[in-house]
């Protein structure tokens, strides 16, 4: 394969290459002029392809409206669910793939998960609303961390489990004859493997918890606890888009994940791979 | 390396939500009231009365949440049938009242009225009080205040008509005709703009044409009555206008019939509220200054009226903070809140203010709007109206984008309204 | 001896499963038989209607013209997005297998679109479509071509709406078919090689059958995805123009939430699951295949 891939580092990988990145990067592009765009230039009848008069106010009128107040919130929401998810699913895949509970509980469970994960979110949110009412957690981004659990973690299980699947058990068998514990075999030989798995499923339950509105608007109420989606729909009223705050607030609430999506994956496939072999 | 990696994972894991829940245990103070109602110019005004309000009740705090329509509408209906009690004001979007007053959430003003030995002021216009009243009658019960006073409205550009010597519409055949001729003449101009999103756009630009016609969404006993020829009549009217509509305008909502209006696209707008057409003679929004008469709508067989949209403000049952909240609500509707209110852009609900000097000279359609607000029609009280004004979307919409004749899709709708009442 | 090895195995496996287990059941089980048992009445939430009616529900909604429309156009939905995005995650993965210099930059440029609030996302194609000033139509007219009317057109709307869904999660099938590609040793393509099998031999005879389970993995998560469709339709066309962008999920919405007939919008869910794990049946036997 490495000299495949030699081969198509041909012209025409490169033009396959540049279509995909345009067709990706121009609807990207297009929010970040109209970030810098003055409002009357974003409701012109003629599209500009460049700001006629760049402007930073879209994001200072973000800035001011409490944009990082609502981004710790977020951070604090989303990367809580994720570790849970992540941390509980990597545990009961790894326990799923290669243990048979009794009475086939490892297919009811994972159909059971398939059909929460199914069910329109809607229909749950009323029997959850009083579940957590009576449980005191509305109202608290500790009660917006547990439900992100409903989204999340089927999703990190089935991720998981498919992904721990495909690791040949030759590996852990060699580590216990070696003597090493469950616990060693599972830290010190599972773990590494599963690292671009790992990655790919964090990532995602990243941003699924990121953009969560459903649970976040019927679960919070104090306005220093709405979250960052919360927020963004704020610019779209009934009378008119806010297109250049609204496309700002996009962008800055769009970067933390990039950050996190980018150092997750330098960090995991670099320290893991390397430990592997 | 992978141990203390694993370690710091699961530690993160127990920490974060203890932190979560210290963060969140906070708050409490004296009276604290919670505001619920929408955002943009709608939360500004509450923004305005609060602070008003707090400097001459300093032991008092109102949190004033500001939410999109939809959101704001499922949030308060689930908090109220769990009687949590979160919420101690709540807007209210008139259709809507009835189907609170009659499931028993909203606290009776009357009542709490008489408790502070006081009466309602008769400067509040009638018509938009009623809408607050349960049953829907002069005598019913108050439950809850008139604050912003919305009526729909027409728009037509006088320099037009001028032009194409056209005077101002009278009946609904007039703005055919006018459409036809100036659309003829003008180029890149549309004879009218409408809201065609299906759901409440599209049924509350045509209502008023549809009362017009003669035709009613609910017959007197409360039955769906649009199986009939007026209803016919109404929905072939309105299909033969959209010819003289842009080709998008299945697509148009307030957004793009404001944009059509105030770039001069359009020669009418046959709906719009009053809080889009502040901005019509500011030239920096509008390219139609002092060309654009607001008016009110057109008769046919029956004499116009006017569709009210009143947003009003009701007090939940299960609130803990029923007097702190009425005095506060008493305070929004007076008159020297509803001034500062009304500068801003959004309608009054007192007749007094609508004379108000000052704001005549800045809103020259103010006394159309109040005479249209004293005639006005509010949409058919029932506690199902949400579900009536889908369908009813739906189909005219189907009929708008000629899919289904008008007589086909009258016939439908009424049957899947009747499914829906029994 | 060989007892208690089992036993602590047992043990460790019941330990490290059951914390998973214990929150999936809080957060479910009470919500999903609430669904169950709300489907079999007449239900209006508002006014504490509540009136037992078998399946009188079921009957309605099947016969329901408008919840038709809603189920045939989610499945078109459901299966054209899932199919293209796989395929392009797949051709997209093969692309960016090997090393090329920036392709960690590439990389991330090209899982960007995922990250981007989905109402952001909705916003900025309601303007790239507009009929009137969008960049789509000014392109096409000024290049002497006739507008199209991406979300008025009710023959086209529905495939604007999957347009920016593929646009949207694309990039996630990428991710995922990618983490597979790379966990396969390159030792395989190395021997392939010296087989002198060529690309596409190497890519269908070797490359697929490994990548399979990833492959389905994505079929399914996103076959559940796009059927649930909400937000984009909500954000874009709300149903219009006619019914022809109306989906399972808005249905759902607007009987639950918005007329707050909990009985028919349960009932509706319970149809989606059906017609779902029809789907998922599928797919499970695939996934579990060798361990049955």
């Amino acid at each position: 394969m490495a000299k495949i891939a030699m081969e198509r580092k041909s012209i025409i990988f490169w033009i396959l290459l540049f279509i995909v990145l345009l067709l990706v990067l121009f609807p990207i592009y297009w929010i970040v002029i109209t970030s810098l765009k003055i409002p009357l230039e974003n409701i012109s009848p003629i599209p500009t392809f460049f700001p006629k008069k760049p402007t930073l106010g879209n994001y200072m009128n973000v800035f001011e409206g409490g944009f990082f107040r609502y981004l710790s919130n977020s951070l604090i929401v989303a990367s809580s669910s994720t570790l849970i998810s992540l941390t509980l699913s990597f545990l009961a895949s790894y326990a799923l793939v290669r243990h048979r509970f009794p009475l086939k509980l490892n297919y009811i469970f994972l159909i059971w998960i398939l059909i929460v994960k199914i069910l329109p979110p809607i229909v749950l949110a009323i029997p959850l609303y009083t579940l957590f009412t009576s449980a005191r957690l509305i109202n608290r981004l500790l009660g917006l961390i547990i439900v992100y659990q409903v989204y999340t973690l089927p999703y990190c299980l089935w991720m998981q489990y498919g992904f721990i699947r495909t690791i040949p058990i030759e590996y852990e068998q060699a580590a216990e004859i070696d003597g090493a514990s469950k616990t060693q075999v599972l830290t010190r030989i599972v773990l590494p493997l599963s690292a671009s798995g790992l990655v790919a499923t964090a990532i995602f339950s990243i941003i699924v918890a990121w953009d969560e509105f459903l649970f976040a608007l019927l679960f919070i109420r104090d306005p220093s606890l709405l979250t960052l989606p919360l927020r963004i729909v704020n610019f779209i009223t009934e009378h008119e888009t806010l297109w250049g705050e609204l496309m700002g607030i996009g962008l800055l609430a769009t970067l933390p994940v990039l950050l996190f999506s980018g150092y997750v994956y330098k960090r995991l496939t670099l320290s893991f791979s390397m430990g592997l072999k | 390396m992978k141990k203390a990696f694993s370690l710091s994972l699961i530690l993160l894991f127990l920490i974060i939500p203890l932190f979560i829940c210290a963060v969140g245990q906070q708050e409490k103070g004296p009276v604290k009231l919670t505001f619920i109602g929408r955002d943009a110019v709608y939360g500004d005004a509450i923004d305005i009365a609060i602070s008003e309000y707090v400097k001459l009740n300093p032991q008092v705090s109102i949190e004033n949440l500001e939410l999109p329509y939809a959101s704001q509408y499922e949030k308060v209906v689930i908090d109220m049938k769990g009687a949590v009690g979160t919420y101690d004001l709540i807007l209210i979007d008139d259709p809507a009242a009835t189907q609170f007053q009659r499931a028993g959430w909203l606290a009776n003003l009357d009542e709490l009225l008489k408790k502070r030995g006081e009466k309602l002021d008769p400067d509040l216009i009638s018509t938009a009080v009623k809408l607050g009243r349960y049953p829907y009658a002069d005598d019913g019960t108050l439950y809850g205040l008139p604050h912003i006073g919305n009526v729909e409205l027409f728009v037509y550009r006088k320099d037009l008509f001028q032009k194409y010597g056209l005077s101002k519409p009278e009946k609904w055949d007039d703005v055919l005709a006018a459409a036809k001729k100036i659309q003829a003449g003008e180029k890149d101009v549309y004879g009218v703009v409408f809201r065609g999103v299906k759901g409440n756009p599209i049924t509350s630009t045509s209502l008023p044409l549809f009362w017009a016609f003669g035709a009613n969404v609910l017959d007197s006993k409360g039955r769906p009555a649009l199986d009939t020829p007026e209803a016919r009549n109404a929905w072939e009217f309105f299909l033969k206008l959209k010819d003289y509509a842009p080709e998008g305008v299945a697509a148009y909502n307030s957004a793009q019939v404001k944009d059509a209006l105030y770039s001069g696209r359009a020669a009418m707008a046959i709906e719009v509220w009053p809080g889009w057409v502040p901005g019509l003679n500011d030239p920096s929004k509008s390219a139609v200054v002092g060309k654009a008469e607001v008016t009110t709508h057109p008769g046919q067989v029956k004499k116009s009226s006017p569709m009210l949209g009143i947003w009003l403000i009701g007090i939940p049952e299960a609130s803990k903070n029923h007097e702190e909240a009425l005095d506060f609500l008493l305070f929004l509707t007076g008159k020297e809140t509803q001034i500062k209110i009304a500068e801003i852009g959004l309608p009054p609900t007192r007749e007094s203010v609508f004379m108000e000097p000052g704001l005549i000279k800045k809103f020259p359609w103010y006394p159309v709007q109040v005479a249209a607000m004293k005639n006005g029609v509010g949409r058919p009280r029932t506690t199902q109206w949400k579900e009536l004004e889908d369908i009813y979307g739906a189909y005219l919409q189907l009929v708008l984008i000629g899919k289904m004749t008008p007589a086909d899709a009258l016939k439908e709708a009424n049957s899947k309204m009747k499914e829906v009442l029994e | 001896m060989e007892r208690r090895t089992d036993l602590r195995k047992n043990l460790f496996y019941y330990s490290i499963f059951i914390p998973a287990f214990a929150v999936i059941i809080f957060l479910t089980i009470y919500p999903v038989f609430s669904v169950l048992y709300m489907s079999f009445f007449k239900y209006k939430y508002l006014f504490d209607i509540k009136v037992f009616i078998g399946f009188k529900n079921f009957v309605r909604i099947i016969k329901d013209s408008l919840f038709q429309t809603s189920l045939f156009n989610t499945l078109i939905f459901s299966a054209v997005a899932t199919i293209a995005e796989v395929t392009l995650g797949l051709f997209l993965a093969l692309l960016f297998y090997g090393r090329f210099p920036g392709k960690r930059v590439f990389l991330i440029m090209a899982v960007f679109p995922m990250m981007i609030s989905t109402m952001v996302v909705c916003a900025v194609w309601r303007t790239l479509y507009h009929f009137d000033f969008g960049l789509l139509n000014y392109i096409l007219k000024t290049s002497g071509l006739k507008s199209v009317g991406w979300l008025i057109n009710p023959n086209i709307a529905l495939f604007s709406i999957i347009l920016v869904d593929i646009w949207q999660w694309t990039p996630f099938a990428f991710i995922i078919i990618q983490a597979g590609l790379n966990s396969i040793s390159k030792e395989i393509f190395e021997a392939a090689s010296i087989d002198g099998a060529g690309y596409f031999n190497t890519l269908i005879s070797i490359t697929l059958p490994i990548l399979s389970k990833q492959i389905l993995l994505v079929f399914l998560l996103r076959t559940i995805d796009t059927f649930r469709i909400f937000s984009k339709v909500y954000a874009l066309t709300q149903g219009g123009p006619g019914n022809s962008t109306e989906t399972v999920s808005y249905y759902i919405y607007r009987q639950g939430f918005t007329y707050f007939n909990l009985g028919r919008a349960t009932t509706a869910s319970i149809y989606v699951l059906l017609v779902i794990s029809v789907i998922s049946v599928f797919y499970i036997r695939n996934i579990m295949r060798e361990e049955a």
